[in-house]
């Protein structure tokens, strides 16, 4: 394997940060967040699992689409685009992973979506493999390893004094750059792993659909939508343009929830699933039959942070094993 | 801070006794600065602290709540309602950063114009004095 | 006292009482979840122990709406503590459900913990005992706090500026998900002008003004009506300080109208009446 050592790991970075806009793990009060960062000592290293996906840097919270500008020549319509190029370092294989899910739709479905696909197009992911499975992990469940390369530019593994480094795409060897790499002997170590859950395919989901197994779950659940706003895969937004201050009209782009009450209300006030459970419901057939039915990939990488996050406990493992047990 | 910015002050005016006194100072041609947009509402007891919340995310640097005396509110009591809202609506708006005095709630009558003319008058250099404000966002 | 529970909560369903009894039960990961109990030899479900620190008043929230016509309106019970009590006297007075509808297990308590910790809020509450029940549990606990508002003083103390940078910060790291609106057992409006589309009051944009516009507001459309559960702060994914917020206009109701919200099921709430003389500060 090539491994290297710490310090040049941390002066590769200070010299990504430079060139790039260098996103990673970073401490925010209580939190490891994906953060913007200036250099790599406000990395926090030492992290199991940040608390929200780096799906915001792909598919931001608020961005706007377009802008449209009346000056005195007359009306100018812009598209503003990403400044430069991103760097992800410390990307765990779930949330890598989960990209490759959304890319599913965004990218693989006609129309490509061209805010997401630009971010994809720029951005160079940098994997952290995990020590271990947390205690809220099940990727293993879903066909994940917390070692899967797959995913990434370039994967890093913690060993007792350096990383392990694997290069997986032609963009991670561009950003290797002038990173001193030694061959040694042996192969980076193995992470911890769990006991995997049952989770049943796509086509045995619509029989279960009018059991009572979902009304008595979603009877805790308070609709806060914070599972589908923490979650890497969850994707719906909701557009809508604005006139600023100054007179010029915005196009904002900004994340939605299955969750809320008013989602799938439509023009005319008709709403389809106006109870919590069919809201409830609807998210874990979304994410484990109806994505994987129409576009592949199961919507969902065991990353936990819903189960870490709930207010009332309503643990997607749990659910999936009694789905399971139906 | 600057004494040549324009403020963009907000004015909500009671149909019954501050609007007409801001008339009245019109027709008596006393001047006052001319930065207040008035927005008419049958009562101050009408205007939900979401609206002076609202003017200052929209881009106001000041707002005016203007109502009948108390005790003389032409609903009865709609100004009784305003005067604990915003005696409470000041505090929080202290407590979370925003500047109380960038938001006045003051009692004008129909007969009383000039009164009227001061309160915008004194208000508009308050403003003023403590600069824009319109949506300050932690980046600039 | 969990047995004292679970027995009372099989009497009212096998007698029909009640259709539903609310109260906890063991989640997963060595977590506390609310429990739904139907049927009566389900009762064993529900524990009691100092990690529930849920406000189950929120799950009333269904009975607004009135039965469909020649239907009997469900009854439920219901577990609560102290605060959650007040909770529900706030209900009460806004007449959201009729006392008949709820059968209250009120628990006296000691205070409870999340991951181990004892809630702050607990270590100054001075209320141990429910304000409204129809059955109490418990023996009233000797230790009781006292609520000086010291964090809240505090952040008052702070310069404009650094209060403004403060809340800033905290608004920053939102992301308008609204558990807190959802776990709060006083925030029941079928639309939430912050959701509301026409008028947009706050649009859905999830950037730092229009989420300290939505703080703001819940906040002050809290005055006179949060218990202090802190079922909010609890829910929130990020950790936001809610309860600065919250208490900073407790404290503000308290001192100009010498009011604390739920003390009873009658009283009508501050901010919806008046007093023709009264010296406020504008």
């Amino acid at each position: 394997m090539k491994v290297t050592t710490r310090d040049d790991v941390t002066a590769w970075l200070d010299g990504l940060s430079e060139r790039f806009t260098l996103i990673a793990p970073r401490a925010v009060e209580e939190q490891v967040l994906y953060r913007p960062v200036a250099g790599s000592s406000e990395i926090a290293f030492d992290f199991s699992r940040t608390d929200l996906p780096v799906k915001e840097y792909f598919l931001p919270a608020t961005h706007v689409l377009l802008s449209i500008e009346r000056g005195e020549e007359g009306v100018s319509v812009e598209e503003p685009s990403l400044d430069g190029e991103q760097v992800v370092f410390g990307l765990r294989p779930c949330d890598a992973r989960a990209l490759r899910v959304l890319d599913a739709l965004f990218l693989e479905e006609e129309p490509v979506d061209p805010y997401y696909a630009e971010r994809r197009e720029r951005t160079a992911l940098i994997g952290l493999a995990c020590r271990e499975m947390g205690e809220e992990c099940f990727c293993t469940s879903l066909g994940l390893a917390p070692d899967d390369a797959s995913d990434v530019d370039l994967m890093l593994t913690e060993l007792a004094d350096g990383y392990a480094v694997q290069v997986v795409t032609e963009k991670g060897e561009r950003i290797l750059g002038d990173l001193t790499l030694e061959e040694v002997e042996g192969t980076p170590p193995k992470p911890a792993v769990r006991e995997k859950t049952p989770i049943l395919e796509p086509e045995a989901w619509p029989q279960h659909f009018e059991h009572v197994y979902w009304v008595r779950v979603a009877d805790r659940c308070l609709s806060c939508r914070l599972c589908t706003y923490v979650c890497p895969t969850c994707r719906c937004f909701d557009v809508r343009d604005y006139e600023t201050p100054n007179g010029d009209i915005e196009r904002l782009r900004a994340w939605d929830s299955c969750m809320a009450e008013g989602y799938r209300r439509i023009a005319g006030g008709h709403n389809p699933r106006p109870t919590k459970a069919q809201r409830l419901r609807n998210r874990f057939y979304c994410k484990f039959c109806y994505y994987p039915r129409d576009f592949g990939p199961v919507a969902c990488v065991g990353c936990g942070r819903c189960i870490s996050q709930c207010p009332v406990n309503v643990d997607v493992v749990e659910v999936l094993e009694g789905v399971a047990a139906l | 801070m600057t004494t040549d910015f324009e403020p963009q002050i907000i004015g909500f005016l009671c149909r019954w006794c501050s609007y007409p006194g801001a008339d009245l100072a019109g027709t008596s041609r006393i001047t006052y600065p001319p930065f207040m947009r008035v927005i008419r509402v049958p009562c101050s007891g009408r205007v939900d602290p979401l609206f002076v919340l609202k003017a200052f995310q929209d881009g106001a640097d000041g707002v005016m709540v203007l109502g009948c005396h108390p005790g003389d509110c032409h609903y009865l009591e709609g100004n009784y309602h305003a005067r604990r809202r915003y005696a409470l609506m000041h505090r929080l708006l202290e407590y979370v950063g925003v500047d109380k005095d960038r938001l006045l709630v003051d009692w004008v009558s129909a007969a009383e114009g000039r009164h009227f003319a001061e309160v915008t008058t004194e208000f508009t250099a308050q403003v003023r004095e403590l600069g824009p404000w319109g949506g300050k966002r932690i980046d600039g | 006292m969990t047995d004292k529970i679970r027995a009372k909560a099989r009497e009212l369903l096998e007698s029909g009482q009640v259709s539903c009894f609310i109260g906890y039960e063991e989640g997963t990961r060595g977590r506390v979840r609310p429990a739904f109990v139907y049927d009566p030899q389900d009762a064993d479900r529900l524990i009691w122990d100092e990690r529930c620190t849920h406000n189950l008043a929120v799950y009333l929230h269904q009975f607004q709406r009135p039965p469909r016509r020649g239907e009997e309106p469900p009854r439920v019970g219901i577990l609560l503590k102290p605060c959650d009590s007040r909770s529900l006297n706030v209900l009460f007075q806004e007449e959201q459900i009729e006392r008949e509808r709820v059968y209250v297990v009120g628990l006296t308590c000691q205070g409870v913990k999340v991951n181990g910790q004892p809630e702050e809020r607990c270590l100054r509450c001075s209320e141990r005992v429910p304000l409204v029940y129809d059955l109490v549990l418990g023996s009233v606990p000797k230790v009781v706090g006292r609520e000086d508002y010291a964090d809240v003083v505090r952040l008052e103390g702070l310069p404009p500026g650094e209060r403004l940078a403060f809340w800033m910060k905290e608004f920053d790291r939102c992301i308008r998900c609204y558990a807190c609106r959802q776990a709060c057992p006083a925030c029941y409006c079928f639309e939430c002008v912050a959701e509301q589309l026409d008028p947009q009051w706050m649009g859905i944009a999830i950037d730092v003004p229009q989420k300290q516009f939505f703080h703001v507001m819940r906040a002050y459309h809290l005055a006179g009506r949060c218990s202090g559960c802190n079922a909010c702060e609890d829910a929130c994914p990020m950790g936001i300080p809610l309860s600065l917020l919250n208490r900073k206009i407790a404290r503000e109701v308290e001192t100009m109208f010498g009011y604390k919200a739920g003390q009873d099921a009658v009283t009508v709430p501050p901010l919806a009446t008046f007093k023709k003389e009264e010296a406020l500060p504008l």
